[in-house]
């Protein structure tokens, strides 16, 4: 028995497909990163909120067969199935039970299988008794129709919805880090509400219709505390009307004293929100940039960036540069870029990130670069050097591009002393301006591009600066022979106006871009 | 010799000192700061001055002549301003060159009256924009800026009788020289360089300032053919 099981636990472990299935599950599941979860999250919702509306239609209509199937077995099949896989991945039984073997061959023991199992059921156990997993488990039960009662399941399936609001989970989260606070508050409001209406009991049994039992009392105590004062209970003796005044200002201060422990839990994290919120919405995106430092070269960045073409957020660490930043209306997050924890927030499994390594010192951006290349290769690094011996290091770090501004400075001051003329082409050709931009246009398949011989196209017409063509692994063709033949991933390097060159796209390509 | 007047020896003015006398400069070096202006001396720069930038008197004394050209790249970026607005007064028909590294300082030296202003981040942060949307144009453009590419730029100014004066920029081949003709300064009209990309054909003439791009090697060569087809006419 014990060796069957280790078997199949072995089989499983070395399974790729199995293990491919359940890392797929547990991402879809659980990562709020994964592309596809909002698809899902979508469906339960939406299947939520139809077993609720049946619920409402129910209470005054009777309802078709069909409903009552489908909120019978639809939604509480689908809610089985999603409870049974969240405690399925939520930790790896065969991963135990091969450690445990291994363990006790090491150590040269006899090898226990029960207690391995054990140890991963009381993880799946432990799983289970968290506060969403029992949401989660009651959720599945339909509404029982004949019993009035236990329709009260179906509210089950709306607490489930919390799981699906963000903005609920960060409430939750702000209110559990003032927990000492409010447990003080609620001991306290037990307290005051269990003396007052324990006085008021004791007080006015005997006169009062409707005070009968302890019951009522505290009732009244509540009521009276919370400032509601339904009035079907009040005080009709002296001494209880005493009760109820003291009971009342206790009341407010109590009140006053919650709220302005709530406000200050939410001022506090307010800061927090609105960045995870940011962190969020740019993680939806399929490509962003993350600029990291608010100086200078950030701001001639972003404001060279004609009408927002890119998704960025701003990680700055000072906080004066960062509020800068916030009242430029940029989304700006004041942390730390070198920080592990800050750049791993971002969605580099699913996007296109690309880190801009702005900041004014070597040391800060070399480690930014290090810092995003470590959390994944993919993450593309623009970083900035003061000098070119610079470059050796950045390209060591594995930054993508180096960016050397004080060295361009130069060569420009350079060029425009020694060569005022060319000065003006070289300037206005690396400064983009848009008469001379230097663009490219890549080949496609079905383009009039394609195959066509260089002699054939005519650049001049559309009034372009024909360059040169990049091919893939070779070296850059700088005016190609007119016999060379374009083929498919080319990219032709022209000059000219962005008018000309969207012209001739438009033409030849049939305004592909 | 070429003069160039360098006001500041600090975190630019160093590079470009030596960059300048690189190119065949005659650097003088002018500084407010004792100690900088030593660091100067020390790197050998025969000709440096220390006097108060902010007073007149001390700038005049300076031996400016017209053709000089004013390079304005003190540290300290309102004193530079202040010099840059100095020197204009002083000098009005000297050509002046100033560094910034703000979109505001560079607004407030072209006021000031400089005629170049180099932005220390435009370029740079246009190359970001090049990187995102352009990868492969930027390379070309990478090879520009710092001398590893083969490819770069090159002035020629037409000289008289040469095969491309009175030639229309529509009809002379460059390709067959390996070189791409970028823009001209045609005299005739303005002093404004000309892309070709406008689309005007131009007539050249002796005296008129073409910019090329293509190998270092066929511009040197194309450069040499300009000027010997004008002994060929002689």
């Amino acid at each position: 028995m014990n060796q069957l099981i280790l078997n199949i636990a072995l089989a499983l472990l070395r399974s790729k497909k199995y293990k491919s299935v359940k890392s797929f599950v547990r991402d879809i599941l659980n990562n709020p990163l994964n592309p596809y979860k909002k698809y899902l999250d979508l469906t339960i919702v939406f299947l939520i909120i139809s077993s609720v509306l049946i619920l409402i239609y129910e209470v005054k209509n009777p309802v078709p067969e069909w409903m009552y199937d489908y909120d019978f077995y639809v939604v509480s099949l689908i809610f089985l199935i999603e409870y049974i896989l969240r405690v399925w991945v939520h930790n790896d039984m065969s991963q135990l039970i091969i450690d445990a073997h291994k363990e006790s061959e090491f150590l040269g023991k006899e090898f226990q299988i029960a207690s391995a199992i054990k140890t991963g059921m009381m993880e799946k156990i432990h799983y289970m008794l968290t506060p969403s997993a029992i949401i989660d488990l009651l959720a599945i039960f339909p509404a029982y129709r004949p019993l009035r009662v236990l329709r009260i399941f179906v509210l089950f399936r709306m607490l489930k919805l919390l799981r699906y609001t963000k903005s609920i989970t960060q409430f939750t989260e702000v209110l559990s880090s003032k927990r000492f606070e409010l447990l003080t508050l609620l001991f306290i409001l037990i307290f005051i509400v269990l003396t007052a209406g324990l006085a008021i009991y004791v007080m006015e049994e005997e006169h009062n219709a409707h005070i009968n039992s302890l019951f009522d009392g505290i009732y009244w105590a509540l009521v009276t505390i919370s400032t509601v004062g339904y009035g079907d209970i009040s005080p009709v003796t002296d001494g209880g009307r005493s009760i109820s005044m003291i009971a009342i200002v206790s009341g407010i201060a109590m009140i006053s004293f919650a709220t302005s422990v709530i406000v200050s839990a939410f001022s506090e994290k307010l800061v927090e929100l609105k960045e995870n919120r940011i962190i969020e919405n740019v993680n939806k995106k399929k490509e962003f940039l993350i600029v990291c430092g608010y100086g200078q070269m950030a701001k001639m960045f972003i404001a060279q960036t004609d009408g927002q073409k890119y998704n960025f957020v701003i990680l700055e660490k000072d906080p004066q540069k960062a509020q800068q930043a916030q009242k430029d209306g940029y989304d700006v997050i004041q942390e730390d870029a070198s920080r592990y924890e800050t750049l791993s927030k971002f969605n580099a499994a699913h996007a296109k990130i690309t880190v801009l390594c702005l900041a004014s010192s070597d040391v800060e951006n070399i480690y930014i670069t290090l810092n995003a290349k470590s959390i994944s290769r993919k993450i593309q690094v623009i970083a900035r050097a003061s000098s070119a011996q610079m470059i050796k290091k950045f390209e060591l770090a594995g930054a993508d591009h180096i960016l050397l501004p004080n060295m361009v400075a130069y060569t420009m001051i350079r060029t425009a002393i020694a060569y005022p003329t060319m000065y003006k082409a070289v300037h206005a050709i690396l400064t983009g301006k848009n008469i001379a931009r230097i663009d490219e246009v890549r080949v496609y398949e079905h383009d009039g591009l394609h195959d066509k011989r260089v002699g054939e196209i005519d650049f001049k017409t559309y009034k372009l600066l024909f360059i040169g063509i990049y091919r893939d692994k070779e070296e850059f063709m700088f005016i190609p022979s007119k016999d060379e033949i374009l083929q498919l991933g080319d990219v032709l390097l022209v000059m000219g106006r962005e008018l000309s060159l969207n012209y001739f796209m438009e033409n030849y390509q049939g305004g592909l871009k | 010799m070429k003069r160039a007047f360098l006001f500041g020896y600090g975190n630019h003015g160093k590079p470009i000192a030596k960059g300048l006398s690189a190119d065949g400069f005659y650097v003088v070096v002018i500084e407010g700061e004792e100690k900088k202006q030593q660091q100067a001396v020390e790197d050998g720069f025969a000709d440096t001055y220390l006097i108060d930038v902010t007073n007149d008197e001390h700038l005049k004394k300076l031996d400016i002549q017209t053709q000089d050209q004013l390079v304005c790249v003190m540290d300290d970026e309102h004193l530079n301003v202040f010099l840059t607005l100095s020197l204009r007064s002083l000098f009005e028909t000297n050509t002046i060159l100033a560094i910034s590294d703000s979109i505001h300082t560079t607004r407030k030296l072209q006021m000031a009256g400089a005629d170049k202003v180099i932005d220390l981040y435009e370029v740079s942060a246009n190359r970001i924009h090049n990187i995102l949307k352009r990868p492969v144009a930027t390379k070309l453009l990478e090879g520009f800026i710092n001398d590893k590419h083969q490819i770069g730029f090159r002035e020629i100014m037409i000289p008289e009788g040469s095969c491309l004066d009175g030639m229309m920029t529509d009809e002379y081949r460059f390709e067959e020289h390996k070189v791409l003709l970028v823009g001209m300064i045609d005299r005739e009209l303005s002093n404004n360089f000309i892309f070709v990309t406008t689309g005007i054909n131009h007539k050249l003439d002796s005296g008129d300032t073409i910019v090329c791009i293509g190998n270092e090697e066929n511009l040197g060569a194309f450069e040499k053919h300009i000027y010997s087809s004008t002994k060929d006419a002689n």
